[in-house]
């Protein structure tokens, strides 16, 4: 019985990979459509969200480190979809990133309506066991990288407003979590930036969101992490990445500016935020602590 | 005797906590970017109480900074009680109209210095404890400010660096402070951009340095961990941290015109 349905899948498999070339993509790519540059946008949530933004026919521009898994979400995208992905290899820590993706999108004048900010760093038991560089590197990433593109990116989306910002914070960042202490701080300055940007940007027709999600199953690790410190409710809270994606998307659209993707983590995340935060950093101090 | 390192100790509030600890017989370890002020206050603070005053010019928005302060402490195989980061940089000018260069010294200073500054530190503290360490945040962390986005997003997040840290170094017997002003009078240009801004309640919760370094001190001392000098203060930022963030940065979001 097994392997009859191992049997069907891989019949299943074959058959999806020999469809795909069968029905070749008639539309041709349309490079006047809007733009979206998701930063971060190859792999988890970012790739997530440049499904949605493919599903809803914007053409894309994806930046993360490494080419080959640029390329692989390139070609997912395009063989999918009737869009045109850009992919530009960039570690969005290193100080000149923002300027020369800022400058490659000027000079081609991108008609960039949306900008997501999705690029981030955590990990466990961060402070006390990273190396300084490691924490800076967080810093860099988590922090700078937003705050840099938005900041090189405004003329474009001015001129093509109404334009989107959305910034990809994280439960985290609604009260200190100890044991994810750099993670957690930073995410808090992500939140307190779009707060900011959201008013700052209103007449300019530039809408700003931020994504708050609570434990997002993009690698395996973080399933094991989320098992272990927060049992059955972490695992009843956690989302796939893809629903994550398309649920910001729709809310960005909507001009939502604080997103948080499903019922649990919204009640859970309300609750932090209401509670005093002494309280709640206890809290996450003892469930941090279990091994 | 027992030491205690300020980082961006030559002016301000910085200073003031300088001059509280002096007064507690602490020596001194200064470290500020401006040489003629950190020798100005090196002079005063030592002719003044009776401790030893050692200044070191660096800029603390570099990398390479804490690995630079700790060589130097070092050499004098100190009794670290104390790491105060001090240092930061704000101003009426924010985010879009500054430069991404200061945007990024703004991040850095803020709060990738303490960071930093705390990682590289915490094994001297751990074996002087009980030690202290204290941030010095702003009421701005409290809120987002949309006129003040990056120092008002950069304090919060040294907010939340502090609330984690005095959990994970309580076990260390490190206690660790956040203080959290409002507007304090360090410079003419404070003065008159509180009196603009915020008008009769920005003068009367706005402090002097001297009083604030006093203040944080003497709470510092007793473990706490969020301080909020002044009475009027103490009131604004109960309700900026109970009150919806959403109603806060509509209502502290006042374009110039």
């Amino acid at each position: 019985m097994k392997h009859l349905i191992i049997l069907c899948i891989i019949g299943l498999n074959s058959l999806v990979s020999v469809a795909q070339p069968v029905i070749p993509n008639e539309l041709p790519a349309d490079t006047t459509k809007p733009y979206a540059l998701v930063a971060g946008g190859s792999k988890g949530i970012g790739y997530g969200i440049a499904l949605a933004l493919a599903k809803r026919g914007y053409n894309l521009i994806l930046i993360a480190r490494h080419m080959d898994t640029l390329q692989a979400a390139k070609n997912k995208l395009e063989s999918a979809y009737p869009i045109h992905v850009e992919v530009l290899a960039f570690d969005l820590a290193y100080e000149n990133s923002a300027a020369e993706i800022g400058k490659w999108c000027t000079e081609r004048n991108i008609r960039l309506k949306v900008l997501c900010n999705v690029a981030g760093l955590g990990g466990a038991n961060d402070y006390l066991s990273y190396p300084l560089d490691s924490l800076r590197y967080m810093v860099r990433l988590n922090i700078e990288s937003c705050m840099a593109l938005s900041l090189i990116l405004l003329p474009l989306l001015e001129k093509n407003a109404p334009s989107y910002i959305l910034n990809v914070a994280s439960m985290a960042g609604f009260a200190p979590i100890p044991v994810k202490n750099i993670y957690s701080a930073t995410k808090s300055a992500v939140i307190f930036f779009s707060y900011s940007l959201r008013y700052q940007l209103e007449d300019k027709n530039i809408s700003v969101s931020c994504l708050c999600p609570g434990p997002v199953y993009t690698k395996p690790e973080i399933v094991q992490d989320t098992r272990k410190k927060l049992g059955g409710f972490g695992n009843k809270m956690a989302l796939d990445p893809g629903y994550v994606g398309e649920y910001a998307v729709k809310k960005t659209f909507n001009k939502r500016l604080i997103i948080v993707p499903g019922k649990l983590a919204k009640l859970s995340s309300s609750v932090i935020r209401f509670l005093p935060r002494r309280w709640v950093v206890g809290i996450y101090n003892g469930k941090g602590k279990k091994k | 005797m027992s030491w205690a390192l300020i980082a961006g100790g030559s002016k301000g509030i910085g200073l003031g906590i300088a001059e509280a600890l002096a007064k507690r017989s602490y020596n001194l370890f200064l470290v500020a970017r401006n040489a003629d002020d950190l020798a100005g206050a090196k002079d005063r603070l030592e002719n003044e109480f009776r401790v030893q005053v050692e200044v070191l010019s660096c800029d603390l928005s570099q990398p390479d900074s804490p690995d630079i302060i700790y060589a130097w402490c070092i050499k004098k195989n100190p009794e670290l009680k104390i790491l105060c980061n001090a240092a930061g940089m704000g101003g009426s000018s924010d985010f879009p109209e500054l430069s991404l260069v200061d945007t990024r010294t703004m991040i850095r200073l803020n709060l990738e210095s303490a960071v930093s500054l705390s990682h590289r530190f915490i094994p001297l503290l751990k074996m002087a404890a009980p030690s202290y360490i204290l941030n010095v945040g702003s009421m701005a962390g409290f809120a987002p400010i949309p006129i003040k986005n990056i120092y008002s997003a950069t304090k919060s997040a040294l907010l939340f660096f502090s609330y984690s840290l005095k959990n994970l170094l309580k076990k260390e017997n490190i206690s660790v402070s956040c203080l959290c002003p409002g507007p304090v009078y360090s410079k003419p240009s404070i003065e008159q951009e509180t009196i603009k801004k915020l008008g009769m309640i920005g003068r009367q919760m706005a402090v002097m340095p001297g009083m604030v370094g006093e203040y944080a001190v003497r709470c510092m001392l007793r473990r706490k961990l969020i301080i909020v000098p002044g009475k009027l203060a103490r009131f604004i930022s109960f309700l900026l941290r109970m009150l919806p963030r959403r109603f806060l940065a509509r209502i502290l979001y006042r374009p110039e015109n």
